[in-house]
């Protein structure tokens, strides 16, 4: 008896693991993220956007061995007790120039949860929660629709999204 | 044109950039990694000691155009960074199989496969056949195989 999957939905996380004395700086992406909400422009290239970048797509092709090519890159700010509406990144419409993977990251947050819904076969509109820390990132199948709760009462949480197509 | 492997904290190679030649000359105009590793730690945001030179013509303990082979084998993605014997090596291809340390490679604990036989190999000319020997990691043996039959 063998078994073939033709398709998954890979949830993949963890902290950015950057060596000594090259950490990201945090708050320069929160600035930014905030400085976004203004002007509500892309997401503003920076050395520190750069290194969370290159430290995800090279580590995710040697461990996966997939390669990631950036998409689009926007930071968010939640209220306290907010929780967002549903967000789904892919164009129903227009699937070629839509992005394969969704990856939230962690700039300044806390108590944050982010949903992930599903499908299990005829299980339709399951959920799975994951809490998102600072540092920390989530990448799912840009097909998967989220939403992320702030549920802490004393601040905004920060997150970054980049979406990545494939290869 | 000098090749650098970015080296993570498990060792592995996570890519490889190169670096122009005069990026990477001492005040006395030789070529020093240590300077080319500062150019990379300044431009790329990794740390020096985590940029390992590497020789793009340099496989299994040679350099292919009879040049000092550096470290093994010229870094590739995913490989591993043996900074004990000084080399990179691939992924180990069978559970059994050992690393030569001096020539960087893997090789099955039988040795390596025999050589085809002047018949087979004629035949594998004329493509009448395609004779090789494939690992057989159960059998801990060489078996000879018709890739065309």
């Amino acid at each position: 008896m063998q078994k073939k999957v033709l398709s998954e939905i890979g949830l993949y996380n963890g902290f950015v693991d950057m060596p000594k004395g090259f950490e990201i700086d945090l708050n320069k992406l929160n600035e930014d993220t905030l400085q976004l909400q203004i002007n509500n422009k892309e997401f503003p290239f920076s050395k520190e956007w750069d290194k969370l970048n290159t430290y995800l797509r090279e580590h995710v092709h040697v461990k996966y061995n997939f390669q990631l090519i950036n998409k689009t890159s926007w930071g968010n700010v939640y209220k306290s007790k907010e929780t967002s509406s549903p967000f789904i990144n892919v164009d129903p419409v227009d699937l070629r120039n839509s992005p394969d993977y969704t990856l939230l990251y962690g700039v300044n947050v806390k108590d944050c949860i982010v949903r992930i819904y599903y499908d299990d076969n005829r299980r339709k509109g399951r959920h799975w929660d994951m809490p998102l820390k600072n540092n920390q990132f989530i990448m799912f199948p840009a097909t998967q629709m989220y939403c992320i709760a702030n549920y802490q009462e004393d601040s905004v949480n920060s997150i970054l999204t980049i979406t990545y197509e494939s290869k | 044109m000098a090749h650098f492997a970015k080296i993570s904290d498990t060792s592995q190679v996570l890519s490889v950039h190169v670096v122009n030649n005069n990026d990477i000359l001492n005040a006395e105009g030789v070529e020093d990694e240590s300077i080319g590793q500062a150019y990379l730690e300044k431009h790329s945001n990794w740390p020096a000691d985590k940029w390992i030179q590497t020789s793009y013509n340099t496989y299994g303990g040679v350099h292919k155009l009879g040049g000092t082979p550096l470290r093994g084998n010229y870094a590739g993605i995913g490989d591993t960074w043996d900074a004990v014997n000084n080399i990179f090596y691939n992924s180990k291809p069978y559970a059994s199989w050992v690393l030569n340390t001096t020539t960087a490679t893997w090789h099955s604990p039988i040795g390596d496969a025999p050589t085809l036989t002047a018949e087979q190999i004629s035949q594998n000319a004329a493509i009448t056949n395609f004779w090789q020997y494939s690992w057989n990691e159960e059998g801990q043996s060489w078996d000879l195989v018709d890739k065309l039959a």
